[in-house]
Order: C-alpha cells, then sequence, then structure tokens
C-alpha cells in the first residue's frame, strides 16, 4: 500500500521517477512543466540525489546524454519548444543506444504559440523525433496516477532496451490535482551496464569503454549495414513487446472512439452518453501510442467497426488509424478545430464528441 | 685474474606514453597535425598524476572526434559543441573523476557557446582544453570564431574582413574573467619549450580539477598543415609570427580557492 | 661506452619533418629517397655519434613514432 496523495500530474512524475530509483534530474524553464523542475529542485538534494538546472533545453538533454552514458538512470524535462530544441541529442543518444527518460509535456504550437494545452506533438514523437531511422517507445498518461506510474515503467523500459522512452501528457493533464497512490513498482531484472563510460578503474575488466552515436565509425558495429540491422531488429522487439492500450466497452462496439491523454477521458464520458441512449460506442485508448495498436484497430475495422479519433490537434493519430483499418472502415475526426471555444483555454468536450457520434450514427 | 664480462643496458629514454592505445590506428591525421600530439600531452600528465584508471575524456565533432580511438582511457563521443554540458553530466554522476572535454575552437566558441556558458556560469568542476587552429578542419577549412583577420579560408576566400565577420575570438581572456573559473591558460606546441610548458599549464589544470577549485581550461595552438595549405614546419612559422600575435601565450588566471 | 639510438616506426610515419627541425644537433634528415610503405618521405638517423638524447625528435613527433634509446656498456669485473 503506498503513500495517498491528491497532487498534479506533473508533480506525481516526480514523485514517480523517485521510486523508480532515477538518480539526476536536469531541466530548464519551460510552461506548463516547471512544477516538475521545482520537484525535482526541492526534492532530489533532500534524496542526496542530483539537480542540475541547465542553461537551456539543449543544456538539459546533453548533460543528461552525459549522465546515461556514466549509467546511471537520470531524465529530463520539457515542453514542446524545448522538445523541438532536444532532437539532434535524443537521435544521437538512440544510435549510442543510451537509455534515458524524458517528460514531454505538450503545449500548443507551432512556434511559441499558447503556453496552454494541446496535442500536437503526436507525429513527432511517434516518429522519433529527431534525424535519421530511429523510434522511442512513448508512453502517454492520462491521469496524475498513469504519470506517476509509467514514469516507472519508462526507466524499466529504457533500461531494458538501452533507449530513450518519452512520457507524453499535456498542459490538462500537468496540472490537473488528483488522488495518487504513489508507490513502486516492480518490473523485473534489466541488463547490467556494463557498457557504460564510469573510470576504467571501475570497470571488472580493466579495459577502457567508449560510448559514441557513430556506431560504425569508431568500431561498435563493423560497418553500418550492422548497426542498421541491429536498430531495425530492436524496433521490431520493441512494437512485438510493447504494446500498451485500454479498451473500454469495445466487445459489442459498433463505433469505436480513438483517443490518447485528456481526449481519452472526454470521449469515455461521451462513449457513457451515448450508451446511455443506445448507441454501441467503445475506446481504444492507446497507454503506448508508439508502438501503436494497429493490430488490434484493423481486426475492429474488418469486424464492421467504424472509428471517431479525438484529438486536440488538426489530425495527426488520425493517420495512424487510417493506416491501421487498411480502407475497410470509415474513420471521423475530432479535431483542435472543435474545441469550445476559440481561443487558447478551449478543450474538446464530451457534449462535442457525443454531437459527433450521433452524427456518424 | 678473474673474467672480465660486459654489461648492457638498452635504457628507453623517450617515446609513445602508455596511456595511448597499442596503434594509432589508420591515418585519420594529416601530417604534422597537432591532435594527436595533444593526445600524447594529455596522456603525459595523465601518467604523471597517476589517474588514468579515474579519468573520462569528452571529444567534441571535429578533428579532434579521433581521439577517441587514441587515449586508453574511458571516452565518450559529444554532439557538436556539446561536450562541456556531457562533462557536466558524467562530473556530477561520478564527482571523483577528472572529466576533460578536448573540443575544437569551432566546436567550443561557435555551435559550443551554450554549453560553454552554462558550464562557466554553474562553476562545473571539469577541465576544458581548446585545440586552436583558427579553420574547421575537417569540413575543409571554412573560417572559425579564431580565424585570423584577413586569413583565407574557403569560406573567406578573399581574406576574413572586418566588415562581415568580425574579430577573432578569445577564448582563454574570455573564460580568465568567470568568477567560477579556477584556470585559464594558453599554450602551444610549435616548440620543445612551449611543448613542455603547454604540459605544465594541463597539469595544473588537472590539478585544479582534483582539489575542487573551479572550472579549469587550456587553449593550445596547433598546427593544421592541410588546411592552411602549408608544409607542417611552415606551419609552425605561421604560429610563430602570426597566432602568437594574435593569441598571447601564458596563463590568464590562476587562483587556488574561489568564494 | 654509451650509445645513443633513435628508432623512426615506418609504418607510423607521416613524414611531417618536426622531428628533423626540433634535433638541436641536426642527427635527423630526410634525404629524400628514403619512404614509409604508405609513401611519405622517412627521415633517417644519420648522426648516432652526435645524438645526445635529449629526446625532442621523439617528444613531438605527432604520431609517437619514434623510440629513443641510450645503451650503455661497461666492463664489469668478475
Amino acid at each position: 500500500m503506498g503513500e495517498r496523495m491528491f497532487i498534479e500530474g506533473n508533480v506525481a512524475i516526480g514523485w514517480g521517477a523517485a521510486k523508480a530509483d532515477c538518480q539526476a534530474f536536469f531541466g530548464y524553464p519551460i510552461t506548463p512543466q516547471n512544477e516538475i523542475t521545482e520537484w525535482f529542485a526541492r526534492e532530489f538534494p533532500k534524496m542526496g540525489r542530483i539537480f542540475v538546472q541547465s542553461q537551456s533545453e539543449l543544456g538539459s538533454i546533453n548533460i543528461l546524454y552525459g549522465a546515461a552514458a556514466a549509467g546511471v538512470r537520470a531524465m529530463t524535462s520539457t515542453s514542446s519548444p524545448g522538445w523541438s530544441l532536444m532532437q539532434e541529442t535524443v537521435s544521437d543518444m538512440a544510435n549510442a543506444e543510451l537509455p534515458c527518460v524524458i517528460v514531454h509535456v505538450q503545449r500548443a504550437g507551432p512556434g511559441g504559440g499558447p503556453i496552454r494545452h494541446a496535442q500536437q506533438d503526436y507525429l513527432q514523437c511517434t516518429r522519433g523525433g529527431g534525424h535519421g531511422d530511429y523510434r522511442n517507445i512513448v508512453l502517454a498518461p492520462a491521469s496524475s496516477q498513469e504519470c506517476c506510474d509509467l514514469v516507472q515503467l519508462a526507466f524499466y523500459l529504457a533500461d531494458k532496451y538501452r533507449n530513450p522512452v518519452i512520457v507524453m501528457s499535456d498542459a490538462i493533464i500537468g496540472r490537473l490535482r488528483e488522488t495518487v497512490e504513489v508507490k513502486k513498482i516492480e518490473f523485473g531484472p534489466v541488463p547490467d551496464k556494463e557498457w557504460a563510460a564510469r573510470g576504467k578503474g571501475r570497470h571488472k575488466d580493466g579495459k577502457r569503454r567508449v560510448v559514441d552515436h557513430c556506431a560504425d565509425l569508431f568500431g561498435r558495429d563493423p560497418n553500418y549495414r550492422t548497426f542498421l540491422q541491429r536498430l531495425d531488429q530492436k524496433v521490431g522487439q520493441m512494437q512485438e513487446s510493447e504494446l500498451q492500450y485500454e479498451s473500454y466497452k469495445t466487445d459489442d462496439a459498433e463505433l469505436i472512439l480513438v483517443a490518447y491523454g485528456y481526449t481519452a477521458r472526454v470521449s469515455k464520458e461521451a462513449v457513457n452518453m451515448a450508451r446511455a441512449e443506445g448507441i454501441r460506442a467503445g475506446l481504444i485508448r492507446p497507454i503506448a501510442i508508439w508502438p501503436f495498436p494497429y493490430k488490434v484497430i484493423g481486426d475492429k475495422a474488418r469486424q464492421g467497426c467504424k472509428f471517431l479519433v479525438v484529438e486536440d490537434c488538426l489530425g495527426q493519430m488520425v493517420e495512424d488509424v487510417r493506416f491501421a483499418v487498411e480502407g475497410c472502415a470509415d474513420v471521423h475526426l475530432v479535431s483542435i478545430l472543435d474545441r469550445h471555444i476559440p481561443t487558447d483555454g478551449g478543450m474538446i468536450l464530451p457534449d462535442k464528441v457525443f454531437d459527433k457520434i450521433r452524427q456518424i450514427k | 685474474m678473474g673474467k672480465e664480462t660486459k654489461k648492457v643496458t638498452r635504457e628507453r629514454v623517450a617515446g609513445r606514453q602508455k596511456l595511448l592505445v597499442p596503434q594509432i590506428a589508420g591515418f585519420v591525421y594529416c601530417p604534422g597535425c597537432h591532435e594527436p600530439l595533444a593526445a600524447r600531452a594529455i596522456a603525459d600528465v595523465l601518467e604523471e598524476l597517476g589517474t588514468g584508471d579515474r579519468t573520462l575524456g569528452v571529444f567534441g565533432i571535429g578533428c579532434s572526434s579521433f581521439l577517441l580511438g587514441i587515449l586508453d582511457i574511458d571516452v565518450v563521443l559529444g554532439p557538436h559543441g556539446r561536450p562541456p554540458d556531457m562533462a557536466t553530466g558524467l562530473k556530477r554522476v561520478y564527482p571523483d573523476n577528472i572529466v576533460f572535454t578536448v573540443q575544437g575552437d569551432g566546436d567550443l566558441m561557435s555551435i559550443g557557446a551554450d554549453p560553454l556558458l552554462g558550464a562557466l556560469t554553474r562553476a562545473e568542476k571539469i577541465t576544458i582544453i581548446m585545440l586552436n587552429n583558427a579553420v574547421y578542419g575537417t569540413t575543409g577549412g571554412q573560417m572559425a570564431p579564431t580565424s585570423l583577420v584577413g586569413q583565407i579560408t574557403t569560406t573567406t576566400p578573399g581574406g576574413r574582413d572586418i566588415a562581415h565577420f568580425g574579430f577573432p575570438a578569445h577564448a582563454a581572456e574570455m573564460i580568465a574573467t568567470f568568477k567560477g573559473v579556477a584556470y585559464s591558460a594558453r599554450g602551444a606546441f610549435n616548440t620543445p619549450y612551449n611543448y613542455e610548458r603547454t604540459k605544465g599549464y594541463i597539469k595544473i589544470a588537472f590539478q585544479k580539477q582534483m582539489d575542487s577549485v573551479g572550472l579549469s581550461f587550456v587553449e593550445i595552438l596547433c598546427a593544421c598543415p592541410a588546411n592552411w595549405r602549408m608544409s607542417p614546419t611552415d606551419s609552425l612559422k605561421w604560429i610563430e609570427e602570426k597566432m602568437i600575435l594574435e593569441f598571447p601565450l601564458g596563463e590568464f588566471k590562476n587562483v587556488d580557492r574561489i568564494e | 661506452m654509451v650509445k645513443a639510438e633513435v628508432v623512426i616506426d615506418e609504418e607510423q610515419c607521416q613524414g611531417c619533418g618536426y622531428c628533423v627541425k626540433f634535433c638541436p644537433r641536426g642527427c635527423v634528415v630526410i634525404t629524400g629517397d628514403k619512404f614509409t610503405p604508405q609513401g611519405y618521405l622517412l627521415p633517417t638517423f644519420i648522426k648516432p655519434d652526435e645524438c645526445n638524447t635529449c629526446g625532442f625528435c621523439a617528444m613531438l613527433c605527432p604520431r609517437a613514432a619514434i623510440e629513443v634509446y641510450i645503451s650503455a656498456s661497461s666492463e664489469v669485473p668478475a
């Protein structure tokens, strides 16, 4: 039985990271995730762990690169503009095969944009984000509790695959206060980090270690192709083993909503409203948005279901759903243009989604 | 009368350092390039200090990257300009290690300005070594922040012109102005005397880190014969007659305590 | 009796000429007719009797291609 707290998603990230034995956090101020940086600034020194406020998001991600190269569990957090800045180094860490966790609290864009919520970074995050052929596992919490739990899973998956893992929430999930049971989750053993650069004297074999992000150039792989083959294999394994989604009332559903993060909670409410009127609606909520649950959506499409994607952007995850149905089903969209008010505080609300459900029916 | 025997001893007086990998692989460096000489100087200092087992090197992008294959210590490659950040991460995690960076002048003073300033203002206890050859070497000789006024490079074919491209940047002097810096010096490898003096600077820089005084910095003027379009011995002359005039050698800051 | 030896590794040498320049006594020269397997001009240690094993040649070789030895032989009574 863990400790019960009434905390916002951003703060839950901190408690979850502490439970996962994260040793170091590096961050830079950016709305709407300052509560995360400030939590680590307050709590980590008390726990004897490392907190550094960097000079920029470039600083955060590169200091993280150093700490990850030293073989400790370390993380950073940022929001959309900062996430854009970090991409070169995330690509480098994917090549270097370093584990790390990056929390991304989405805000609206493009550009500086409003500092409030949106879900406009889906495609960028789920396609690696930076240059080159790689993928990161992306976990999308839809509650404060999931913030606490998924960040722990993120550290486990990062160590398991030696790859960055992204925990992507948004300004609503980040700032929403809910009851959270903060407890440590055990996921099983992770491989030993004997590849880490800790000083030659710390290695059992006394030989030096090289950590680099040009796999074929410094001998980690005999040539470029073997490196790509290894990466391809890793991506395939992640796709096979790390699917995570929630199915809500989908067994007999004729219309399936697909949503993640805050819009998933809105959609669940809309599904309940629909069911009350006898409409057989359901919800598939990807918890890992990469790897994406193509198969379960494809199966439902072949069974004759229709789909309604609910996302707070102009249409990004809808592309994955269209891809999944392989032309066998209608795919509709409730987008950011359907928010309840035109200013930046607008949200997609259940009654709008319910209207669309009725329309499709 | 006893038989007389000959006793022959053969002693090595000078040669390759122990902390170099058995063979410098390939010919990634141009004839006369001072980059591997910097590695030798660092190896010498680490052997004298006896700290090879707890030293980490972080290398920038450029010709300095290839030092990854030369020094027999734990090494990490950084993205362009980022070694001071990575050194921060490595040092904070294992503070008893000596963490140093080796970067080119473009890596540190151009794209690396953000990490450099971060490390300076946070007074990170790392050692930054900048190899100054006044051009971007690996990419074929483009203008660098430290290129001299009038210097011909591939992006200043008419010579660096003040009106368009300003003046060469002085890293050692600038870094010396930061309070958290314990040591800032500039050396060169163009003569045996300068080589020994520069090695001394590197040793002091590492000692400042071992004593946890503050950030230490050594800039080294390095020959780049290929990109200067000169013979190696002419490059040494260019360092002596042109570079040292612009970038004087010596120590710009040396303190034992910072409060 | 003391003998100086300067051994230049022709696999590593790139013919930069620093050893030639920094030898205070001109003991190492590029004769122009010796080459390394890669085709660089290989210097020759031509004045072993003048060499005082100062080590400058070895110290300033960027490729660590030079080793300097000092051999001493002496009569030892039995």
